[in-house]
């Protein structure tokens, strides 16, 4: 401590410097990495057709199977929210897959990410439980394990069989778009939104019709061409999270 | 055993010890059941994700404040003659960071993937940056309090070569009181951010977060170091502490409080204006609705307008009884901030559904294990200060003479 210590000016200034480079480097790399989506050639969506909708909730149960949900938790809800004429209308709601998604910013292990063809995932095994993402997200759509999930599920073999490993006590879950079915299926050659194997078990369970998937990157794709010919709203698009899940609002002449 | 029995006698002093040890004993009964049974047994549910236990976690980094704050005045402003209360101040401060962190253990779903926090890192997370600022400054206070352990007379006659290399870390207080600067402007205000980036929870999601939590901190860490050096002075014969000391402190509290205050009533006025989904809500839980008891009384009127007027008012505030009360007050004020804000965000439950202005409500009061844990952690943080009252001399201000020798002592790099 004997040699001349740094004065107050100079570690300011190297502490600026730091900074100033630190940012840089974090501007440089973001730029360069641009939007994670770039890598991928796919961007999936849903498209949820509420005047077909009519609130069996297969939906929900087909996903508490493939997905080994436990029974207190759905990755989908399907709520009424109001009338068109007198028919009821609901609202399926999955994960929104946002591209500007709270819950991957505030994630303080990176447990929830954004994979490049716009998935929102989960790495549980990382997960360490803290909740934020669930305070976080705009839509409900996490729930925390709060027991551990043990016995037999339900919903199986009823609705479908587990595709992936059940989640373990302490960490939050949602719904993935079941990138199971969609990774497997491209493997296969298969097209998601197309065959069933590739196409999220909640598409493949809806009765009626109101759920579409596919590629937003393929204009050909069915969820491209639904969105290109009707009008469709997003939830709470004034957040910005820009969900890829897309409603098309039920209407009077529809039901007519 | 039997000859260290027969030499306790039942004092103030051993009552004090044996409940506080009575609730750590409950505190650990209640966390092997959450460690168990995991977090099913507490209230908490997916509506509110967060409560009671994050409510302690915050309150404890908001009292230790006053270790940055003193140590900053002592060796960032050279008013040296703090020294000793900066030293008070260090050790509660180790002692509430080990109480956010117990806390912290209980709350987290995954408490044996604590250090993913660690390993895997996501810089834009502000809850990331607050757990790095923590463990760091977790570091920089146990090196700040070292030189307490060294000059324990009982450690220094049994290691006394472990001692004098432990007082010599001393040296570097300066520069640790720098790095300690700089990690609490952080995260103090990271926790208020951590409410504050929430664009989901419109009651949250206003810068004015970070200020409240840094302001209402910086009022309640000094306030609770000069309340336990008060109380030690007062309980003790052999403690003396000089007494004016702790009077400049509580005037300067009593000036902070008035500019937080002054933030809050901007925060809470300039809500009041227009409708916003789930702010307008939020802020008729805090005004009128659940939390309005807490919100006017505990938070403005104790904690913030009666502790202005009787730390401001010199002759007030030089009545000790008066003086313990307002820092008491102010102390449970900033507790209860922490606990509205935590809530008036999570009770409000804002629609996504589209057209649909209309909020709903739900509520949360804390299970009994929430409380038996939750109380285990504060009482360990008693436990822990008073053994270090007792045994570490954490309140001990040098008489004349010995001020003179400590003073001297101090490294000269504060100029």
């Amino acid at each position: 401590m004997s040699d001349k210590p740094i004065n107050r000016r100079e570690f300011l200034k190297i502490a600026a410097v730091g900074t100033a480079t630190y940012a840089g480097l974090r501007v440089a790399r973001r730029v360069a990495a641009s939007s994670p989506k770039g890598s991928s050639p796919h961007s999936w969506a849903m498209v949820i057709d509420q005047s077909k909708c009519t609130g069996c909730g297969y939906c929900t149960l087909a996903c508490r199977a493939h997905n080994d949900v436990p029974p207190e938790i759905s990755w989908n809800r399907v709520i009424e929210v109001g009338k068109v004429g007198d028919r009821p209308v609901f609202l399926a709601r999955p994960c929104m897959h946002c591209d500007n998604a709270p819950c991957v910013e505030v994630c303080m292990v990176k447990a929830s990410y954004q994979r490049p063809d716009g998935i929102i995932m989960m790495d549980y095994d990382r997960c360490i439980g803290c909740r934020y993402c669930e305070v976080a997200c705009p839509y409900g759509g996490r729930a925390f394990n709060w027991e551990a999930f043990t016995g037999p599920n339900p919903a199986v073999p009823t609705w479908g069989q587990p595709e992936v490993p059940r989640r373990p006590r302490g960490v939050v879950e949602k719904c993935s778009f079941c990138y199971q079915r969609i990774d497997r299926g491209l493997a296969m050659g298969l097209t998601p939104g197309v065959d069933e194997e590739a196409t999220p078990a909640c598409v493949v369970a809806c009765q009626v019709g109101a759920r579409i998937f596919g590629d937003l990157n393929d204009e050909e794709s069915n969820v491209s061409q639904a969105l290109k010919s009707n009008p469709y709203y997003q939830l709470r698009a004034d957040l910005g999270t820009i969900p890829h899940v897309y409603y098309l609002p039920a209407r009077e002449e529809v039901e007519a | 055993m039997i000859a260290i029995m027969k030499r306790v006698r039942p004092s103030p002093y051993l009552a004090w010890i044996g409940m506080l040890s009575i609730l750590v004993v409950g505190g650990i009964v209640g966390g092997v059941i959450v460690f168990a049974r995991g977090l099913i047994v507490t209230n908490m549910n997916d509506l509110v994700p967060w409560g009671l236990w994050i409510t302690i976690d915050l309150s404890s980094i908001a009292m230790s404040a006053g270790a940055f704050l003193l140590c900053a005045a002592v060796y960032l402003l050279g008013l040296k003659r703090f020294q000793p209360v900066a030293r008070t101040a260090t050790f509660i401060g180790l002692i509430g960071y080990s109480m956010a962190v117990l806390t912290l253990l209980l709350d987290i779903g995954r408490p044996d993937r604590f250090w993913h926090a660690l390993v895997f890192w996501n810089p834009h997370s502000v809850l990331w940056e607050v757990t790095m600022c923590v463990t760091l400054y977790l570091t920089v206070l146990l090196l700040e309090c070292l030189p307490i352990l060294g000059h324990a007379s009982w450690f220094e006659k049994r290691w006394p070569g472990i001692a004098s290399r432990l007082q010599s870390v001393h040296r570097f207080a300066p520069y640790l009181a720098v790095v300690g600067l700089g990690l609490s402007m952080l995260h103090q205000s990271s926790l208020g951010a951590t409410y504050g980036i929430l664009k989901a929870r419109p009651i949250w999601y206003r810068p004015d977060l970070s200020v409240l939590f840094m302001v209402s901190a910086m009022a309640g860490g000094p306030a609770l170091t000069v309340l336990v050096s008060m109380l030690a002075g007062r309980l003790s014969k052999r403690i003396q502490v000089e007494d004016h000391l702790l009077e400049r402190i509580s005037y300067f509290v009593g000036w902070v409080l008035v500019g937080y205050l002054y933030f809050r009533f901007w925060d809470a006025f300039s809500m009041t204006y227009t409708y916003e989904p789930g702010r307008t809500e939020g802020l008729a839980i805090l005004t009128r609705g659940l939390l309005s008891f807490n919100f006017w009384v505990g938070e403005i009127a104790l904690g913030m307008v009666i502790p202005i007027f009787l730390l401001l008012n010199s002759r007030t505030r030089q009545q000790p009884i008066l003086r313990m009360l307002a820092l008491a007050l102010v102390v449970g004020g900033v507790v209860a901030y922490r606990w509205d804000v935590n809530l008036s965000g999570q009770l409000v439950l804002l629609s996504y559904l589209p057209q649909e202005l209309a909020t709903r409500y739900t509520t949360y009061f804390p299970s009994l294990i929430e409380f038996m844990a939750g109380i285990g952690v504060v009482a360990y943080g008693a436990l822990a200060v008073t053994l270090g009252i007792r045994y570490l001399n954490v309140v001990h201000h040098p008489t004349a003479e010995e001020a003179v020798h400590v003073v001297g002592a101090l490294p000269a790099a504060a100029d």
